[in-house]
């Protein structure tokens, strides 16, 4: 009997131990990012003095190159143990929606957010006007030249409309010396989809209106045709423009080398620039992208970036997930009313999109040479489309866009490729 | 008879007793073993082919799959985007993998002959250094030779500059990128097939090169009519092995080249990761799949079909 009562007590006493260690259980989070490990760090720090007033919850990274980050996403991070939190481009937002990958903010979130970004970005993180994400970063492009090669080649400043940004690269190229004028890159797809769509929409156009591919329209064949002008006339050389998987390679080293006069590129490209050219960093500058002969102002392309988060995670740590990153994106987390996730963007040269962090940034945005051919133009940018197929129809045109670069298209066959593949996807993926 | 022991098999009988007999305990040893490979093999084969034939997004449950018959072939095989991209993909396999087993398979002999002769020291070193390469993690392999193909800075250019010739885009041009990945994957493939043809080249009995020497032929002859015939069955077996290999190739076109420039380095096996996972295209996705492994199928049945008419009748 007295065996029996030692039993009993030793199975009550651990049976209160269990359900003790299980009720104090610590949170685990999962965070997916493409970052580089510097950045994956900084994200890191804030998560451990996050975790000084949230003991009980434990999160984790996890970085990807960029190119694999959907399908990591998709392959992965969509089960009930996948990935509790990732960061994505705003492209992808409604496929993920409609396959259930994503969950819906909830409302306090999305009140805080809808009060506290610019509307234009939070439409970007929003399917049928209900967000689903916080936003974070926002990027858009501009025309980066090397201030040396133009005062070699005799070019007072950077081109302000199409004509001149031909006449410039012409004098930019100098054969001999393997030295292109204007740089086109290739096998990337927002690399290459992005530029043309910041040069069409500053010509006036657009890629896709209410859904519906406009890329038939005369802007955009004005677009192809300076395409197929620089590649003909020799002043984009397609083989210096391929990039690799990690978005670096020969067209990037080409422009750090000094062998491509001018480009067009996002701003989150700055830390690129910086890590390949050193002390010559300072030989670039940039200035917003050339008027086309149909356009009225200088005008780019933007996107967004957002965080997400799993719908298929148990509630609790969707919850737990809402509220690290309501504080990650909230102005207490970083210096000077600054969000922490401001804060690690402007250390990549980033522009944060939320509006107090804009606005205790903004004297090193204005102060920022660099940023300010972005900065200039951000208020007349046009965001990229965000609709179902994105990625597909991205996909699609880039390709057609290398088929012109390389010689096996005409810019008019280009055109016709373009708009005639792009219904057929935004048609059988808005089924 | 004692309960319980089985009488031993009496293998001169015929009929169905003796089938019963013996086929009982021999399923009985072989389930586990069939088992695993049915649930590992036949049953996601299954699966695959059931979803080529259903309109399927990969990112739900199977129970959301509604059968669309044959549409999902028909559309891999049509005019609309999908359908070119398909077999634009189905184009650039097949090329990748003839130009792969052209090279490898004759190289493979040759450093076979060269690591088997015994006239020069070195032999064993020599495989030893060739199979390395097969030992190379392919990330490591596609690091170096993104650098190695850079059009500017690369070495490759810069040799072919020292000996007067014109530099080469390698992977920047799709004209040159499909071969460039190939070249990659012979450098890293062909000491594996240099083993299996040193081996081939072991089991020929030396009683006969010895008669062919004494007979008067040269080590030219020797090779043509002795060496080469007495391979065939390593080589075919060699030939097999490339062309599975070559089919699914896929780590150095995600690593490095990502299908471009201008989808000319896009294989069947990045098109399907592509359709099937980042657009989430479960059915068209499978059905691709599907025709690949039918593609390969016919292809390695055609080839052991040559290889017996060459062989002619026993």
């Amino acid at each position: 009997m007295h065996l029996f009562r030692v039993f009993a007590r030793a199975a009550v006493g651990a049976a209160i131990l269990l359900s003790t260690t299980a009720l104090s259980r610590a949170a685990e989070l999962s965070f997916l990012t493409h970052w580089a490990p510097e950045t994956v760090a900084k994200l890191q720090a804030a998560a451990t003095a996050y975790s000084r007033s949230h003991p009980d919850t434990k999160i984790t990274f996890r970085a990807v190159p960029f190119g694999d980050l959907l399908t990591t996403l998709r392959a992965s991070g969509g089960g009930p143990h996948g990935v509790t939190m990732a960061s994505i481009y705003d492209a992808w937002l409604p496929d993920l929606v409609k396959n259930q990958l994503v969950a819906r903010a909830p409302e306090p979130i999305a009140a805080e957010t809808k009060s506290n970004w610019p509307a234009s970005v939070i439409g970007a993180a929003s399917v049928g006007g209900v967000p689903y994400g916080i936003p974070n970063e926002i990027d858009l492009y501009a025309l980066n030249y090397n201030k040396k090669l133009f005062a070699e080649a005799g070019v007072a400043g950077p081109p302000k409309t199409w004509d001149e940004l031909l006449s410039d690269a012409k004098k930019l190229t100098d054969k001999s010396k393997g030295q292109q004028g204007f740089g086109l890159i290739n096998s990337w797809t927002a690399g290459v989809v992005h530029p043309f769509a910041s040069l069409l929409v500053s010509n006036g156009g657009d890629l896709v209106v209410d859904g519906k591919p406009t890329l038939d329209t005369k802007p955009a064949k004005q677009t192809f045709e300076l395409y197929e002008t620089l590649i003909k006339s020799g002043y984009s050389v397609p083989s210096m423009g391929t990039a690799d998987a990690n978005t670096t390679g020969p067209y990037l080293d080409n422009f750090v080398s000094g062998k491509t006069g001018m480009i067009i590129m996002a701003n989150w490209w700055e830390s690129a620039l910086k890590a390949g050219m050193g002390d010559k960093f300072s030989e670039i500058a940039t200035a917003p992208i050339p008027v086309g002969p149909s356009g009225d102002k200088p005008r780019s392309i933007s996107y967004s970036w957002m965080t997400v988060v799993n719908a298929k995670a148990p509630a609790e740590e969707q919850k737990e997930a809402w509220d690290f990153l309501d504080w990650l994106n909230g102005p207490q987390s970083g210096p000077n009313g600054a969000s922490a996730m401001g804060d690690i963007l402007m250390s990549m040269g980033i522009l944060p999109s939320r509006n107090s962090d804009v606005s205790t940034f903004r004297p090193r945005l204005e102060g920022d040479p660099f940023l300010r051919g972005y900065t200039e133009t951000l208020a007349d940018a046009k965001g990229f489309p965000v609709l179902l197929g994105g990625q597909e129809f991205s996909e699609s045109l880039q390709k057609t866009l290398e088929a012109m670069q390389f010689g096996q298209l005409s810019a008019a066959a280009a055109q016709q490729t373009a708009q005639g593949d792009a219904v057929q996807i935004l048609e059988r993926n808005a089924k | 008879m004692g309960r319980g022991l089985p009488s031993p098999p009496r293998f001169h009988e015929t009929g169905p007793r003796m089938a019963n007999r013996v086929n009982l305990p021999a399923f009985a040893m072989l389930a586990p073993a069939t088992g695993l490979i049915a649930v590992f093999v036949f049953i996601p084969m299954a699966l695959t082919i059931w979803l080529s034939l259903q309109e399927w997004s990969t990112q739900t449950g199977f129970e959301t799959a509604r059968f669309v018959g044959l549409r999902n072939f028909f559309d891999i095989f049509g005019s609309t985007t999908v359908g070119r991209d398909f077999k634009t993909a189905l184009a650039n396999t097949a090329i990748y993998t003839v130009l792969s087993v052209a090279m490898i398979l004759p190289l493979s002999v040759a450093f076979g002959l060269l690591v088997h002769q015994k006239l020069a020291p070195g032999g064993v070193f020599l495989r030893t250094v060739l199979f390395s390469t097969y030992m190379v993690p392919m990330i490591a392999v596609a690091l170096v030779f993104s650098k190695l193909y850079s059009p500017t800075a690369g070495p490759l250019n810069q040799i072919l500059q020292w000996v007067g010739l014109p530099p080469s885009p390698w992977l920047s041009s799709p004209r040159t990128a499909l071969a460039s990945i190939v070249l990659l994957n012979v450098w890293q493939q062909v000491g594996y097939f240099t083993v299996l043809a040193v081996a081939g080249l072991t089991q020929i009995p030396a009683a006969v090169l010895e008669a062919a020497t004494i007979d008067g032929a040269n080590p030219l002859q020797r090779f043509a009519y002795i060496k080469l015939p007495l391979l065939g069955n390593t080589l075919l077996f060699s030939a097999v092995i490339a062309i599975i290999n070559a089919v699914q190739v896929f780590e150095p076109v995600a690593l490095i080249t990502q299908g471009g420039p201008v989808d000319s380095t896009n294989v069947l096996t990045y098109h399907i990761r592509r359709v099937g996972i980042e657009f989430a295209q479960g059915g068209l996705g499978s059905a691709m799949a599907v025709a690949l492994m039918l593609a390969l199928v016919v292809t390695i049945a055609a080839l052991f079909a040559f290889a017996r008419a060459r062989a002619g009748p026993e």
